[in-house]
């Protein structure tokens, strides 16, 4: 290939070897290639060395093709990325490692956006990496969501056709998220219902951690294929634990000592959260070792209960702030009402029917 | 299908369900017992049959569960006696004194109240699956419990045990993950609440109803007709 590797392209903007090479290993440790089998996956043999092998593909691989669509979605998980305290590495990611088309952040707007991203399907036909944010509506043949006259849905197949694979960034698009809450009124699906001939990962969360997005395509640059997942399609490098493993107040569940509400002296001493409807036990996501920015806090740290948001049960999944044991579906007063009237009503039923049995028994005892 | 969707269907629709046929059959039960018919007295009680039924109380939950000696309760049974006894405090304080209990009861009932600490209610929730084991093996080996013993009892044990030792694993988090467990608990929950009603287990509400009986007859100072 003519192109430039990601090594050249780093080193024509001015970055050292040294620099390259701490790049590589801090790569290498947001990919979380120490937990993953790495060197099976490179096809190659490569030493017990994680950086070294980043360095390898790095200086043997040209940029990565992107493109970053945005479908039924807030454009929160290209907030948090493009807000993200960690600069260098997303940045690295996104500028230097890879080319983007994404459809919030470039300059170009219009026909021109347009232009360009036909134009990068076409050149990259096979190899680009589809990133997308927000969920597809398939109802009404996706009329819910258009962008340039053209619905999500034909937009997504489209790109998803010539993509090597798909990473399907945020809630929405992992699950379908708050578009598809109930009743979800347009239909919304998640892009793994839609594309089913392609690799698709799931990075779910509200948003999508940074780190977790740009480690996965990282991870798709230098090892040439998508991570491990779980059975939800999350990798598992980053969705192997559940915020409650990790979680800082651990001690206090385990101690059976919790907040009962968001001002009481168990939430200023730092309590467990599960009363106050923490749903760490179930979530799993990087929150709790990854933590936001750069490194700083997450939720539960901060004092509010984990929403569950790398769930797909996120949005139906019962209420934020109701202790996660309480069922997330219970009866109406009215139909336990309904329940127990027609328990009395059919008891009653029987004991009557026995009752005139009884009475005709009688009868005809005396007749006799 | 993955774990967290059999979460949400046996945490929602079906524990939904599970519950509104367990409040339907217990309604049902209870109706098909009141009107099997009440005798009337027909010869005024000289005795009085609230008192009867005070002293029945006191007698039932406080004196022969707590003072072994009193009518040979004890001796003749020791096992059952302490076994059935602590897994019934096990099971109250569980139920209603943990605090994911109690956060259930809430969101069912619109209030909370204090719970036990948790390593009280832990040490409990164990004590209740222990002594689940030693009743059963009792049962299974002593020469006339085991003539006596059908299969609806053995269904009655398991389905109450099924619920005790995954929720023991769920707060530990043994060997499975927790949405697993999690499932498999409320699996098992549903299911023992479709089963009370039409089990003895029913025995839960209708003791109060054998006890008030009783205890009134026994303070009945009269002739039966």
């Amino acid at each position: 290939m003519t192109e430039k590797t990601v090594y050249e392209h780093l080193r024509a903007s001015g970055v050292s070897r040294r620099d390259f090479m701490k790049l590589c290993g801090t790569l290498a440790g947001m990919m979380g290639l120490e937990f993953a089998p790495p060197v099976k996956a490179l096809g190659a043999v490569a030493g017990p060395d994680p950086a070294g092998l980043v360095a390898e593909a790095l200086m043997s691989k040209s940029r990565l093709p992107l493109i970053w669509l945005e479908l039924q979605d807030c454009a929160g998980c290209t907030e948090a990325i493009s807000r993200s305290q960690s600069p260098s590495l997303v940045n690295l990611v996104l500028n230097s490692i890879a080319v983007e088309y994404h459809e919030t952040l470039m300059a170009a707007a219009g026909f021109q956006a347009e232009a360009s991203m036909r134009a990068m399907m076409e050149k990259y036909r096979g190899q680009y990496v589809l990133v997308v944010e927000g969920s597809p509506s398939v109802d009404a043949d996706g009329i819910y969501c258009t962008v340039a006259g053209r619905s999500s849905l034909d937009i997504l197949r489209e790109a998803a056709a010539g993509a090597a694979a798909v990473i399907a960034t945020g809630n929405c698009a992992a699950f379908g998220g708050i578009p598809k809450a109930k009743p979800n009124p347009t239909g919304a699906r998640a892009v793994s219902d839609i594309v089913t001939d392609r690799p698709v990962i799931n990075i779910p969360g509200c948003p999508a951690i940074p780190e977790v997005t740009t480690g996965t395509i990282a991870h798709f640059l230098v090892m040439g294929a998508l991570p491990r997942t779980d059975s939800l399609k999350r990798p598992l490098t980053f969705y192997g634990h559940t915020i409650h493993d990790h979680c800082l107040r651990r001690p206090f569940y385990d101690a059976g000592k919790f907040a009962g509400s968001f001002d009481d002296d168990g939430a200023r001493a730092g309590r467990c959260l599960y009363k106050l409807g923490c749903k760490g036990p179930t979530t799993y996501n990087a929150c709790a070792s990854l933590k936001w920015e750069k490194g700083l806090s997450y939720p539960v740290q901060s004092g509010h209960p984990c929403l569950g948001c790398s769930e797909p049960s996120f949005w139906d999944g019962g209420g934020f702030y109701q202790g996660q044991s309480a069922p997330v579906d219970r009866p109406a007063a009215a139909a336990a009402g309904i329940a127990a009237g027609a328990g009395i009503a059919l008891g009653a039923a029987l004991a009557a029917a026995n009752g005139a049995k009884k009475r005709k028994a009688e009868k005809a005892e005396k007749a006799e | 299908m993955d774990w967290t969707s059999i979460l949400q269907f046996f945490r929602g629709p079906f524990f939904k369900i599970s519950l509104l046929i367990f409040i339907g059959g217990m309604t049902y039960r209870l109706v098909r017992i009141l009107l099997l018919g009440w005798k009337r007295d027909k010869v005024p009680s000289r005795g009085s049959k609230a008192g009867g039924v005070v002293k029945t109380y006191l007698k039932g939950l406080l004196v022969l569960p707590f003072i072994p000696w009193v009518k040979r309760t004890f001796t003749p049974n020791a096992l059952t006696y302490i076994g059935g006894g602590l897994f019934h405090l096990s099971l109250v304080a569980v139920v209603l004194f943990a605090t994911p209990h109690m956060l259930v009861w809430k969101s069912l009932l619109g209030f909370g109240w204090p719970t036990l600490p948790f390593p009280v209610t832990d040490w409990l929730a164990a004590v209740g699956i222990v002594a689940l084991v030693i009743l059963l093996v009792n049962r299974l080996t002593h020469p006339v419990l085991k003539l006596i013993t059908k299969a609806p009892l053995y269904w009655n044990w398991a389905l109450t045990f099924l619920p005790f030792l995954t929720g023991y694993m769920m707060t530990h988090h043994l060997w499975f993950r927790y949405e697993v467990l999690y499932s498999l608990h409320m699996i098992s929950v549903d299911v023992l609440l479709i089963w009370i009603p039409f089990s003895r287990i029913s025995h839960f509400l209708f003791y109060f109803f054998s006890r008030t009986f009783h205890g009134a007859q026994a303070g009945k100072r009269a002739v039966n007709p």
